[in-house]
């Protein structure tokens, strides 16, 4: 499963979501496709799911929202774990990514 | 009198030392792109006043990206046909900014409600709240989310002002201000 454009790409290796680029698209349906893709992972209901997001330079808050609204999706099945791994050398990750152990703090966030 | 909204401390106004942005509403057209293309050259203009490739230069290239962006996706989503003109400067260690644009009035009045239930409260809280009731209902479109990510997790005070149209039923005269410390 991939999806690529000339800013970003998307792709699964089992249940890794590989997350690269600049993402700025323009709201909640835009993103659907990714969301699609995300819960694709979901639904084949791995022990573990790990969102890669070390290649991600931007990600906008509609964005950030599509990784929240997924983050809620994974704390739905309790016997689902769920790993971010991130970069400190991209500001936005962060600043932003320790919001989702606040909607789910048995994630586990890892910084590279 | 405008009505103002948010940290009125921050609304003022854009003089000597400014730098001015006009996207015009031409025959072009101004496009989703056109965001990320002026947010990327004033994050790129204002991260050279640190040492090129040090950690600082980094930090303010992306948060000065990250504010302008988020600002003008809002301007070109609600926007009454016009231009966008934007106004920069650093002052003090702090960069500012302002987003002018036109909207119509139901859609000031829709933003207003908006505002008005973004004061008063912790916007870190604010912000997880919405996101539960976003996730909860999917026809809440996520609206205040980028206002409340900026100031949550980037300090960044925002004001609004605006003006009443000079004829009836005309849009209204909106300005986003925002200031961003650098330090």
């Amino acid at each position: 499963m991939e999806i690529k454009t000339t800013e970003y790409r998307i792709w699964v290796e089992d249940a890794v979501i590989h997350y690269e680029g600049t993402m700025r698209l323009s709201g909640t349906e835009a993103y659907q496709p990714i969301m699609e893709l995300m819960h694709n992972v979901l639904n084949s209901e791995p022990e573990e799911i790990t969102l890669d997001l070390v290649g991600l330079d931007f990600l906008n808050s509609s964005g950030i929202n599509l990784l929240a609204r997924f983050t809620i999706e994974v704390r739905k099945q309790k016997s689902m774990a769920i790993l971010v791994k991130g970069s400190t050398r991209i500001p936005w990750q962060s600043k932003s990514l320790p919001n989702l152990r606040k909607l789910h703090p048995s994630l586990q966030l890892n910084f590279v | 009198m405008p009505q103002q909204f948010g940290n009125t401390d921050v609304i003022r106004t854009f003089g000597d030392g400014s730098l001015r942005l006009r996207l015009f509403d031409g025959p072009l057209g101004l496009a989703w792109k056109h965001c990320g293309i002026t947010s990327d050259f004033l994050g790129d203009i204002y991260s050279a006043l640190s040492t090129q490739g040090s950690i600082e230069a980094n930090e303010i290239r992306h948060n000065v990206t990250y504010l302008v962006n988020e600002i003008l996706e809002n301007a070109l989503k609600f926007k009454a046909p016009g231009d966008i003109v934007i106004d920069t400067l650093v002052e003090d260690g702090r960069f500012r900014l302002r987003i002018a644009n036109l909207i119509s009035e139901e859609g000031a009045l829709r933003f207003q409600e908006v505002l008005s239930g973004l004061q008063g409260r912790d916007p870190s809280d604010l912000l997880i709240e919405r996101i539960e009731r976003n996730a909860a209902d999917p026809t809440e479109t996520g609206s205040g989310l980028g206002l409340l990510t900026l100031m949550s997790d980037y300090g960044v005070q925002l004001g609004w002002d605006f003006r009443k149209p000079a004829e009836e039923n005309g849009p209204v005269q909106l300005g986003t201000y925002a200031v961003l410390s650098l330090a």
